[in-house]
């Protein structure tokens, strides 16, 4: 494993009803995947602002999954909201250099252990391949 | 409640790391993780124990609560949905409040899918992640709302009246609103019920007095909702009610001499005298329940010649002709004109495809199935075998759905007592022409079951089976803004998570207003709306998540962007200051999602629970540690 | 915890699957205390072993899993897993069910749930929670998201090597433990005691062939297409080939008044269609055909999921196929009259064939409680219009395929009319006052 890639943590917004357990239920299966993941908690991820994902990356989070319920968003009109924010948010990262593959959204259920896995190890080789955030921008 | 509470005292928190017996322990590192958790910023103190669930486990963290050393919690343990409800116990055990709690999982999502050194970084920063929101944490209440324990039911048909009982039964008063002068709805215009073949007249005179009798039930005819607006536990509604007029007016002339509460067959129940001018009635109930029930399909004329053929009739048309029939001759006649051999079609605007059936002039098909009209074509055309021998009945359909208790035995019997089935598909429907070599009409449709064979059938009535429709409720709609699927009928939040709510909490669904069903499956509609308006209706207060959106008004600049963002009607409202324009969130509409959160440009908002702040002294700590370790290898 | 002493709640509600959960929150959240008893070792019945439910193909999981905990946590709720029922009759006015309390082998106050006893225990059995295609343990918690997470022992496979005793950090194994009786004091009772499939169905119906490896049933195929299934992915348990032909045999017991049930078992037609669209996600050049006699996608937006899967290239066929054989390739060979092309009497091979099987009852009433059964074998509703889920005694109500076959929808609608029943009668019994 690329030591570099293990310095840059891999956030996880994870919503309480569907990925949250999702991700307890891999933990329950003992399946390892990298462990600079963070998993954080929310109802929704919805409610962050650009903002907050922009630094983020400042601070030196190498990549962001946003795993969702997707569809079965138990907050009507949420996840729509939250996918044009994505737009947004992928138009701000380019003009800051960042490449747009360090945030990915995604809808995880609460038995999708491979659907978690895979989005993970993908996440993982991309900032590995990257590496720091704002790096790609420097070597471009 | 003790000071404790007031989240006014610096953070003082308290650390508590489970071995789980091994299951943490034999892949973390507890003592490490236990020492740097002791060196970050508010921590008051940092221990371990080998199951934290363990009563000593729970009694280790009350006593450094009851002595005054912490006034905040972080467990790291397993998954939250194990046991967050445990330690949140037993912190208002000890007096606290139990949202001043923060959970690390390092079991499930440490020590169970990582292994070596990197288990026990990972422990030690989700554990100061933890602690990072744990001083940001602020005491939380549930909110309540007083409740008025009175309950709206929208419609008088078997659904509303159901559902009345039902309210009144939990103790709650009851407005049974009704648009026409009679109660009873659709199951009026019925003869006999399947599958038990129990009169509709009697079934719903049955549940009109039960209605009409209870005190808590006050029942408004001729009523419909002018005004509405508020919320759960508190919604104003005006009523205006009409005098009748035109085809209620009629249907009041059949009354006769019958007095209220009476049945007249095909009309409804009676229910009181109209009023004679127009008048007003505001209520403040605490639930609204929506029983507005469905129409059937009128077929456009010339579907099927009808319209144009005086001998096609519907099926809501035959069953009142056959009950005006008192038998007694070898053969059913209708309109004076002897019936050998009558054929019912299936699936007259139901099932509708696109491409293959005509849209109706708003561009709609009724692509559901009505769910009814099978059993009810067989336990017509059984009677009919029953009471008319020599009329020969042929049932022309696609599938037959009797697919409820006791309904399979209706196409049996059918099948015994002589009814000649034949299928034909969607694409090639039944051919209706006048005249025929000893009959009124012919039949022609090509019969899947003879591999296609083009069937000719003279008949003298052809019966359309026709289906059930969202009834027009655009005025209500509109006014409750109420959520309407493609379907067009009331669209419940989730079909098996919350099948008879609506996203505003409060307003309940009950029967055909929502999607077709039978009689039986009505009551159970019915009653399941009742049992959740009663579950909350019946403390007298409704007690809400206090996971809500907050507004600083400080902050607040009155952009309206958060008011233009907000996924619930009506949560948050512009309110005049005198500063200016300022937002306000009414909790009791909030359904907590806070998209208004990130959307405001001066951070003014927060959702209680999941403030952003917590969120970024949860990455600060994370990204820290992992620098840190970074440093170190 | 069951101990001697009789133990009273407003309400008992007799099994722990969808339908018992939903009227047992309905009532708790109406402040009555319920007490759930299941005979199994967790609750969520049969919709938490689904894979995906119709029409809007959530994950059963998803929506099961949010019911069971808020059962769980439910301070007015108290759950009585691996608990058979007695007999329960009414004593000056309550009613008194006597229970007896099946032994785990592992001390519930003890058991974290760690799963360190299932990881070290020697002995293979075939999982039934996964179809029988894969094996659990002797000692084992049923599935990762069981509620309670205890583990228990199949006596019956166990060795008694002791390997779990040894690694138990908590200490909870208890070889010792005995059946154990206590009494549930209420005053309602809901019946939600769920169902079984008709597994004997393709034997009595077509002898040795119906047992084929490659004939499987329908909560089978649930299995092989959840997404924490047996295999990951769906491969035919006779050689773990890959099925290129799938077939569904509807009322596979449902509607033969020879061989079956004379009643339609109401979500058969669904499960197929929607298994049918899952397997052409996951096998999509698989060939899927659904033999049927009537189509009966008869509930909300149910047709139009129906039209979706013709549309998808599912193949429907009017017949009622029997099983002919299988191959040395270990297909199966169906026969069935060809009433559409009108060719007669026809053969098809088919890698896999899942049948669609009737459901029957998983409780009888009789003796047990006082209501009886219908002639259908299900619990016996005397008002079926104005009061569908009353049973013949008062203060008893029934709901979900306990009172007749219906799908999970519905099974829900009906448990918060069972609770509203239990709650009138208890209402009416206290001077029309709510719990509250």
């Amino acid at each position: 494993m690329d030591a570099c890639a293990q310095k840059h943590p891999i956030l996880i917004l994870a919503t309480e009803d569907c990925s949250y357990p999702g991700a307890n239920s891999v933990g329950q299966a003992h399946q390892n995947y990298p462990d600079n993941t963070y998993i954080i908690r929310t109802p929704t991820p919805a409610l962050f602002p650009e903002k907050f994902y922009l630094d983020c990356f400042d601070k030196g989070v190498g990549g962001i999954i946003i795993m969702s319920c997707g569809v079965e968003c138990p907050y009507e009109g949420a996840y729509p909201a939250l996918a044009k924010r994505l737009d947004r948010i992928y138009v701000l990262m380019k003009e800051k250099g960042l490449d747009i593959r360090r945030l990915r959204l995604t809808a995880i259920c609460t038995v999708c252990n491979r659907a978690f896995l895979k989005e993970v190890n993908q996440m993982n080789e991309v900032i590995a391949e990257l590496g720091a955030p704002g790096s790609e921008a420097k070597a471009a | 409640m003790s000071k404790l509470n007031s989240g006014q005292e610096a953070p003082k928190i308290g650390v508590y790391v489970c071995h789980c017996g091994g299951n943490i322990s034999d892949h973390v590192e507890i003592d490490k993780v236990v020492e740097q958790a002791g060196g970050l910023a508010n921590v008051a103190v940092a221990r371990e124990n080998s199951f934290m669930c363990s009563d000593p486990g729970q009694e280790m963290i009350i006593e450094d609560i009851e002595a005054g050393k912490v006034n905040r919690i972080v467990v790291a343990s397993c998954a939250p949905a194990l046991h967050e409800a445990t330690f949140r116990g037993a912190i208002t055990r000890a007096g606290m409040n139990p949202y001043l709690y923060e959970h690390a999982n390092i079991r499930e999502q440490v020590s169970w899918v990582h292994h070596g050194p990197g288990a026990t970084d990972k422990a030690a920063a989700l554990v100061a992640a933890a602690v990072g929101k744990a001083g940001e944490l602020e005491p939380l209440e549930p909110i309540r709302v007083e409740a008025e324990a009175h309950a709206t039911v929208i419609g008088g048909g078997v659904a509303g009246m159901s559902a009345a009982r039902d309210l009144a039964a939990q103790g709650l008063n009851v407005a049974l609103v009704e648009k026409s002068p009679f109660l009873g709805g659709q199951v009026s215009q019925l003869d006999k019920t399947f599958p038990s073949g129990e009169a509709a007249g009697e079934l719903l005179s049955a549940l009109a007095a039960q209605v009409l009798h209870d005190d808590r039930i006050t029942v408004y005819t001729c009523s419909e909702l002018a005004e509405y607006s508020g919320y759960v536990g508190s919604f104003k509604l005006k009523l205006q009610r009409t005098p009748p007029s035109g085809q209620d007016q009629e249907r009041l002339s059949r009354i006769g001499d019958a007095s209220p509460g009476q049945f007249l067959p095909f009309v409804g129940v009676w229910a009181d005298q109209p009023p004679e001018a127009s008048e007003e009635v505001e209520l403040t109930s605490g639930a609204v329940v929506l029983a507005t029930g469905f129409e059937h399909y009128t077929p456009p004329q010339g579907e099927y010649g009808y319209g144009d053929l005086a001998e096609v009739i519907t099926l809501p048309e035959l069953i009142q002709i056959m009950a005006g029939e008192t038998g007694g001759g070898e053969q059913l006649v209708v309109n004076g004109k002897t019936v050998n051999s009558l054929a019912l079609i299936h699936c007259v605007g139901s099932r509708q495809i696109p491409g293959i059936h005509q849209p109706a002039p708003g561009g709609t098909l009724n692509e559901h199935c009505s769910r009814v009209c099978c059993t009810a074509s067989l336990q017509a055309a059984c009677e009919l075998r029953e009471k008319f021998p020599e009329t020969s009945v042929f049932e022309l359909y696609r599938d037959i759905r009797t697919y409820g208790r006791g309904q399979e035995d209706y196409y049996l019997n059918a099948g015994r007592a002589g009814v000649v089935f034949a299928r034909f598909a969607p694409e090639a429907p039944p051919r209706i022409e006048a005249g025929g070599e000893d009959s009124a009409l012919t039949v022609t449709v090509p019969d899947q079951l003879l591999a296609g064979e083009e069937l000719a059938l003279g008949v003298d009535l052809v019966v359309l089976a026709v289906g059930m429709e969202p009834r027009d409720n655009q005025g209500l709609v509109d006014k409750m803004k109420l959520p309407v699927g493609a379907d067009r009928f009331l669209l419940e939040v989730h079909p098996k998570l919350r099948p008879v709510e609506l996203p505003a909490a409060g307003i309940y669904l009950a029967g055909t207003c929502q999607a077709p069903m039978d009689t039986s499956e009505v009551a159970n509609a019915a009653g399941a709306a009742a049992a959740k308006a009663g579950a909350i209706l019946s403390a007298g207060q409704v007690e809400l998540d206090p996971f809500v959106a907050q507004i600083d008004q400080a902050k607040c600049v009155g952009s309206g962007a958060c008011v233009e963002a907000c996924l619930s009607d009506g949560a948050i409202e512009m309110i005049d200051t005198p500063d200016g324009k300022r937002a306000q969130v009414n909790p009791a509409l909030c359904m907590g999602c806070g998209v208004c959160v990130a959307v405001c440009e001066q951070d003014a908002i927060e959702l209680n629970g999941w403030t952003l702040g917590q969120y970024e002294a949860m990455v600060d700590a994370i990204v820290a540690q992992t620098a840190g370790q970074g440093a170190k290898a | 915890m069951p101990s001697n002493e009789t133990q009273k709640f407003d309400s008992l509600v007799l099994g722990g699957g969808i339908a018992g959960l939903a009227a047992a929150l309905d009532l708790a959240d109406a402040g009555y205390q319920v007490a759930v008893l299941e005979r199994d070792a967790t609750i969520g019945g049969q919709m938490i072993r689904l894979s995906k439910v119709f029409p809007t193909l959530d994950c059963a999981s998803c929506i099961t899993t949010p019911k069971m905990a808020a059962a769980a946590h439910h301070p007015n709720i108290t759950l009585f897993t691996m608990c058979r029922l007695e007999g329960a009759q009414r004593v000056d006015g309550k009613l008194e069910a006597r229970v007896t309390q099946l032994p785990r082998y592992v001390d519930p106050d003890k058991c974290i749930g760690c799963r360190q006893c299932e990881y070290e225990c020697p002995v293979m059995v075939d999982d039934h929670e996964q179809g029988g295609f894969t094996a659990r343990k002797a000692i084992y918690i049923p599935f990762s998201n069981a509620i309670p997470q205890l583990a228990l022992i199949d006596r019956e496979h166990c060795m008694m090597c002791g390997k779990c005793s040894s690694v138990c950090p908590t200490g909870a194994v208890d070889q010792l433990q005995q059946e154990q009786e206590f009494v549930i004091q209420a005053e309602t009772m809901v019946l939600s005691t769920g169902f079984e499939l008709m597994t004997d169905f393709p034997q009595r119906a077509y002898g040795a062939p119906g047992l084929g490896d490659n004939v499987i049933s329908s909560l089978q195929m649930e299995r092989l297409l959840a997404p924490h299934g047996p295999y990951m992915r769906v491969l035919r348990p006779g050689d773990g080939k890959e099925p290129e032909s799938i077939a569904f045999v509807q009322c596979a017991g449902s509607r033969d008044l020879q061989l079956g049930k004379p009643y339609c078992s109401r979500v058969c037609c669904m499960y197929a269609i929607k298994q049918a669209m899952l397997l052409s996600g996951a096998l999509p050049l698989a060939d899927l055909t659904i033999y049927y006699m009537d189509i009966r996608a008869f509930g909300k937006n149910y047709e139009q999921f129906f039209q979706n899967a013709k549309a998808m290239g599912v193949e429907f066929v009017k017949a009622k196929p029997v099983i002919a054989g299988n191959n040395p390739d270990g297909s199966v060979v169906l026969r069935y009259e060809d009433q559409e092309g009108g060719t007669g009497a026809v053969s098809r091979e088919h890698d896999l064939v899942v049948m669609s099987l009737a459901m029957l009852p998983a409780f009888s009433p009789e003796e047990i409680v006082p209501v009886s059964a219908a002639d259908d074998g299900f619990v016996m509703v005397p008002q079926p219009k104005l009061a569908p889920t009353l049973t013949e005694a008062a203060g008893i109500f029934t709901c979900g395929v306990a009172a007749g076959p219906k799908d999970i929808v519905d099974s829900i609608a009906e448990a918060g009319a069972a609770a509203l029943g239990a709650a009138k009668y208890m209402a009416a019994k206290r001077g029309g006052q709510a719990a509250a």
